[in-house]
C-alpha cells in the first residue's frame, strides 16, 4: 500500500482530478503488478521498488535541451509547467486539446486497461496532474518536425503524459526524448491516435544518468491506411521498462518498429510489445536489438495477436541480441497467437556475441581489436539509429553510444 | 479457393482403437489418500523405500496447486473421483506368454502389437501395459544375453531394487510439478530399461500403453538408464477406448545417459481425443525429461502427438555433460476441439552442449495448438549452441496456433537461434498437384506429410510410416 500512500501525500491530491480518482481507485485493489504475471515475471523487484522510492515532484527543475535546434521551423515542447501550443498556419494547425476532450479520451482508454498490463499507465495517470499533461491535435500538411522533451528531476519521481491526435491525411515526424537525472524516476505515458491515411515517423530516445529509472509506456491506435514507424533507443538506466501497445483497429495499416536497448553495469532494461490486428491486411515488421554487458540484464517480450478477423495479416518479428559478458543475461520471448488461417507470420530470435571471424578479418587488416569491435557495434546500432527521425543528423547518437561502450 | 464442401463430404474415419476389451479386472475404490497409496504399494509388494518415496510425493502433491499457465481450458479434474489402480485379473505369476489371458493377447493383436513371440521378424521387443499393470514383455532372453534389462518397473523394483533406488526420481523429482508429484505417489507400472556399459541394444525396445477402463487413471513411470558407451532406441505407443468421460493420464519418463551413451525415445501418441463435440477423451499430462549426465552423451526425443483431448507435455533435456547433445523433433496435430500445449526445454549446463528443436504444429477444426519451449544457457555452458525451428500450419479459420518460446542466455560465448513461422496449405501447390490428377485429399495429405518430413525422418522406419498414415487419417474431412 506504500505507493498509494505516496500518491495520497502528493500535494496536488487535495484537488484530485477525476482521472486521478479513477486510477487511484483501480490501484487500491492491487497497488503493485502481479510479480508472477508474464509481463512482470522478469522485472527486478528491488529495482522497481527503488523507482517508487522517490517522492513525487510536481515542479520541474531547470531543463537544458541536450542538443541545439537546427532549423527555426522545428517545434519544441517540454512537458511540464506552462507547456501550451496553439498554432494555426497556412497549411497546418496544431491545437491544444481542451481539458474535457482529454478527460473523455483518457477515461475511454482506462476503461480498456488491464491491471497488470497497464499498471505503468495507471501509475502515471494517478500521479499526474493536468499541468504535466500535454495533449494536442495535428491537422493539415507540410507540418514541421516536432520534438517533445520529458525529464525527471534529481531525487524525485515525475510523471508526464502526452496525448496526440493525428487527423486524416496528416503526416508528421515526431521525436520524443526522455531524460533522467541522477537518482530520479520518470513515468512517461504516451497515447497516439492515428486517423485514416495519416502517417507518423516516431522516434523515442531515452537515456538516463547515474541511478535513473524510467517507466515508458506507449499506446498507439492506428485506423485504416495509417502508417506508423517507430525507432526507439533506451540506454543508461538503472531500471527502465518500455511498453509498446499498438492496435490496428481496423487492420489495413502498416507498422514498422525498430528498437534497441543497451544495458551495462547492473542495469535492467526491458521492452514489452503487444501488437494487435483487429482487421484484415495488417502489416508489421519489427526488429528489437539488445546489447547486454557487465552484470546487466536485457529483456524483450513481444506478442503478436492475430484474431480470426485479421485475415491476410503479414507480420514478422525479430529479436537480435548481443551478450558481451558472462555475468550479463538476456531473456527474449517473441510470441505469436494466431487464429486466422490466411496469414503470413514469422518470428526469429538470436543471442550471440560479436562475430569472431569478422573481428579477425579486420585485425588482419591492421585494425585494433577495440576499433574492430566498435566498427561491428556501429553497424549493429546503425540500423536502428537511422530509423529515428528528426535528430539523427545533428545529434550524433551513434558516437554517443560508441563512446559509452 | 479451396472447395470446403468437397472435403467435408469425405467420410470420416472413426477412431479405430476405440473398442473396449471385456475382461474382468481388479479395481480398488475411487479416491486418493495415504491408505490408497499404501494399498497400491502393498499390492505390488514394494520395498519400504518406494512406499516412503510415494508418501513423500503425496505430501508434496497435497501442498501443490494445479498449474494454470498453459494455454488450455478444461473442466476441473476431481482427483477423488478416479480409480488409481486397475489390473486385469490373471494368474499370480506368468512364466510364459501362453499363460496370458487370450483376450489380452487378442487386444494387443487388434492394436497391431506383436506380443506372440513367433512374430520375431519385426525384431522389436515389446512391454505391453494394460491399465495399471504390465502384461508381458517379449524377447527377454535374447536381451538378457546382451545384459540388457527390459522389464516392467514393478518387476525391476523386485529384481533390481538397487538401480531403482539409485535413479528413481533423480531426473524428475517428486516435487517437480503437480502432475509429476501425483504420478510419484500413485504410479502403477511402466517400463524399465538398463543398457550395460558398451552395449548397443540389439533391437528396438517398445512399450505399448493401453487404457481399458473408463474410470481409472493411468499413471505409468518409465526409467531408462544407458551406461557408458551404450545406445538404445525406445518406442512408445498409446491408445484408449472411446468413453464419453475424460480419463486422466499422468506419466513420468526419466532418461539417464552416461558418458558417450545415446538414447533415442520415440512416441506415437494416439490416445482417444474425444468426439467432434469435444465429449470424452484423455487428459494427457506428462512429464518427460532426460539427463545427459556423461560427456558426449545424447538424448533425442521424437514425438508424433495426434490424440488426447488435452495434451500438456514438454519432453526436456538437461545437458550436464561436456559436449552432450539434446534433440527434440515433434509433430503435434490437433483437430475438432483438441487442445495441445506442448514443446520442450533444453537446459544447457555443461560446456559445449548442443541442442536442436524442430517442432511442427498442425491445427484444424476448432482446435488449439501451442508450442511452448524454453532454451536456457547457463553461466558455465561456454561454446554452447541451440537451434530451434517451430512451424505451424493452420487448416480452417477456426483453429488457433500459438508460439511461446522462452529464451534465456547467461553465457556470452554461446549462440542461440530461433525461428518460427505460421502458414496455411498453399493454394498454388494444391492447384499444381490437382492439375496433375492427384485427388484433393491425397494432395493435402502429401503436403502435410512434406511439412512434417523433418520430424518423420527422425522416427524409426515402421513408426514413420505409421505416423504418416495416422496424420492422413486424422485430417480426413477437416480440410477446407
Amino acid at each position: 500500500m506504500e505507493i498509494i500512500e505516496k500518491i495520497k501525500t502528493n500535494k496536488s491530491i487535495d484537488n484530485q482530478t477525476e482521472i486521478q480518482k479513477i486510477c487511484l481507485n483501480k490501484l487500491q485493489s492491487s497497488p503493485l503488478p502481479n510479480p508472477k504475471s508474464e509481463q512482470w515475471r522478469l522485472s527486478n523487484k528491488s529495482k522497481l521498488s527503488t523507482l517508487l522510492d522517490y517522492s513525487v515532484n510536481e515542479k520541474d527543475s531547470k531543463f537544458d535541451i541536450p542538443y541545439p535546434k537546427n532549423s527555426q521551423s522545428t517545434i519544441r515542447l517540454v512537458i511540464g509547467d506552462n507547456c501550451q501550443i496553439n498554432l494555426v498556419e497556412e497549411n497546418y494547425s496544431i491545437n491544444q486539446l481542451s481539458e474535457d476532450k482529454l478527460v473523455k479520451y483518457i477515461k475511454e482508454q482506462i476503461s480498456c486497461f488491464d491491471q497488470n498490463e497497464n499498471w505503468s499507465d495507471l501509475l502515471n495517470l494517478s500521479l499526474n496532474s493536468t499541468k504535466n499533461t500535454l495533449g494536442f491535435k495535428v491537422s493539415g500538411s507540410e507540418i514541421p518536425p516536432i520534438e517533445i522533451f520529458s525529464h525527471a528531476s534529481s531525487n524525485s519521481l515525475n510523471a508526464k503524459t502526452l496525448i496526440i491526435f493525428l487527423e486524416k491525411n496528416c503526416d508528421i515526424d515526431l521525436l520524443q526524448v526522455n531524460l533522467g537525472k541522477d537518482n530520479s524516476s520518470l513515468s512517461q505515458s504516451t497515447f497516439l491516435c492515428l486517423e485514416e491515411n495519416s502517417s507518423v515517423n516516431h522516434g523515442v530516445v531515452s537515456y538516463g544518468e547515474n541511478k535513473s529509472n524510467l517507466l515508458n509506456s506507449l499506446n498507439v491506435i492506428q485506423q485504416k491506411n495509417s502508417k506508423y514507424n517507430l525507432g526507439s533507443l533506451h540506454f543508461k538506466f538503472n531500471y527502465a521498462r518500455f511498453e509498446i501497445r499498438i492496435k490496428q483497429s481496423e487492420g489495413n495499416a502498416r507498422t514498422n518498429i525498430k528498437g534497441m536497448q543497451i544495458t551495462k553495469k547492473d542495469e535492467q532494461i526491458s521492452t514489452y510489445t503487444k501488437i494487435e490486428f483487429n482487421g484484415p491486411n495488417g502489416f508489421l515488421d519489427q526488429i528489437n536489438k539488445s546489447l547486454a554487458d557487465d552484470k546487466s540484464h536485457a529483456i524483450f517480450e513481444g506478442s503478436i495477436i492475430v484474431p480470426k478477423i485479421a485475415q491476410r495479416t503479414d507480420a514478422s518479428q525479430l529479436s537480435r541480441n548481443l551478450l558481451l559478458s558472462n555475468l550479463a543475461q538476456i531473456d527474449t520471448k517473441p510470441q505469436l497467437e494466431i487464429i486466422a488461417d490466411d496469414v503470413k507470420c514469422k518470428h526469429g530470435a538470436t543471442i550471440s556475441q560479436l562475430n569472431e571471424e569478422e573481428l579477425f578479418y579486420m585485425r588482419t587488416r591492421g585494425i585494433t581489436l577495440v576499433e574492430a569491435s566498435k566498427l561491428q557495434l556501429s553497424s549493429y546500432f546503425q540500423e536502428i539509429i537511422s530509423f529515428i527521425p528528426v535528430s539523427k543528423d545533428r545529434w550524433d547518437l551513434l558516437d554517443k553510444l560508441l563512446n559509452e561502450n | 479457393m479451396v472447395n470446403e464442401n468437397l472435403v467435408k463430404d469425405v467420410v470420416k474415419e472413426p477412431y479405430k482403437y476405440g473398442f473396449v476389451t471385456d475382461i474382468e479386472s481388479e479395481k480398488i475404490e475411487k479416491g486418493l489418500n495415504e491408505d490408497i497409496i499404501k494399498l497400491i504399494s502393498q499390492k505390488k509388494e514394494e520395498p519400504k523405500f518406494l512406499l516412503d518415496f510415494r508418501l513423500k510425493a503425496f505430501k508434496k502433491w497435497q501442498k501443490m496447486k494445479e498449474p494454470d499457465w498453459a494455454a488450455l481450458g478444461y473442466k476441473k479434474i476431481d482427483y477423488q473421483d478416479i480409480i488409481y489402480y486397475s489390473a486385469p485379473k490373471q494368474k499370480e505369476k506368468i512364466s510364459s506368454l501362453d499363460e496370458v489371458d487370450p483376450k489380452l493377447l487378442e487386444t494387443f493383436d487388434k492394436l497391431g502389437i506383436p506380443l506372440t513371440e513367433q512374430k520375431k521378424l519385426t525384431n522389436v521387443a515389446v512391454d505391453a501395459v494394460f491399465d495399471s499393470v504390465s502384461i508381458a514383455t517379449t524377447f527377454r532372453e535374447e536381451l538378457a544375453e546382451h545384459g540388457v534389462i527390459f522389464c516392467s518397473i514393478s518387476e525391476a523394483v523386485k529384481d533390481h531394487a538397487d538401480l531403482i533406488e539409485k535413479y528413481l526420481g533423480t531426473v524428475v523429482p517428486a516435487s517437480d510439478n503437480y502432475f509429476a508429484a501425483l504420478n510419484s505417489a500413485v504410479f502403477s507400472d511402466g517400463s524399465f530399461v538398463y543398457i550395460p556399459k558398451g552395449v548397443t541394444c540389439p533391437m528396438d525396445l517398445s512399450s505399448y500403453f493401453r487404457i481399458n477402463s473408463g474410470d481409472s487413471g493411468q499413471f505409468e513411470r518409465t526409467l531408462i538408464i544407458a551406461e557408458e558407451s551404450s545406445s538404445v532406441s525406445y518406442l512408445e505407443g498409446c491408445t484408449a477406448p472411446m468413453f464419453d468421460t475424460n480419463t486422466l493420464h499422468a506419466a513420468v519418463v526419466e532418461l539417464i545417459a552416461l558418458d558417450d551413451a545415446s538414447i533415442k525415445y520415440s512416441t506415437v501418441q494416439n490416445w482417444y481425443a474425444g468426439d467432434e463435440e469435444g465429449i470424452g477423451g484423455i487428459f494427457n499430462f506428462v512429464t518427460k525429461r532426460g539427463k545427459c549426465l556423461g560427456k558426449r552423451s545424447k538424448i533425442s526425443w521424437s514425438q508424433v502427438e495426434t490424440g488426447s483431448a488435452i495434451t500438456w507435455k514438454y519432453p526436456s533435456c538437461l545437458l550436464l555433460g561436456e559436449e552432450s547433445v539434446g534433440e527434440f523433433y515433434s509433430v503435434a496435430l490437433t483437430n475438432n476441439l483438441q487442445q495441445a500445449d506442448t514443446g520442450t526445454k533444453m537446459i544447457h549446463i555443461g560446456p559445449k552442449t548442443k541442442s536442436t528443436i524442430v517442432s511442427k504444429g498442425i491445427s484444424a477444426g476448432n482446435s488449439k495448438n501451442s508450442y511452448r519451449g524454453l532454451v536456457k544457457i547457463g553461466t558455465k555452458a561456454t561454446g554452447s549452441r541451440n537451434y530451434s525451428q517451430c512451424d505451424s500450419m493452420l487448416i480452417g479459420d477456426q483453429a488457433s496456433a500459438n508460439t511461446f518460446p522462452y529464451i534465456k542466455s547467461q553465457q556470452s560465448n554461446s549462440e542461440i537461434e530461433h525461428e518460427a513461422s505460421t502458414c496455411r496449405i498453399s493454394e498454388d501447390q494444391l492447384f499444381y498437384l490437382q492439375s496433375r490428377g492427384i485427388e484433393f485429399e491425397e494432395a493435402v495429405s502429401m503436403m502435410v506429410s512434406g511439412f512434417c518430413r523433418d520430424v518423420f525422418n527422425q522416427l524409426p522406419m515402421e513408426f514413420a510410416a505409421e505416423a504418416d498414415k495416422l496424420l492422413a487419417l486424422k485430417l480426413e474431412g477437416s480440410v477446407g
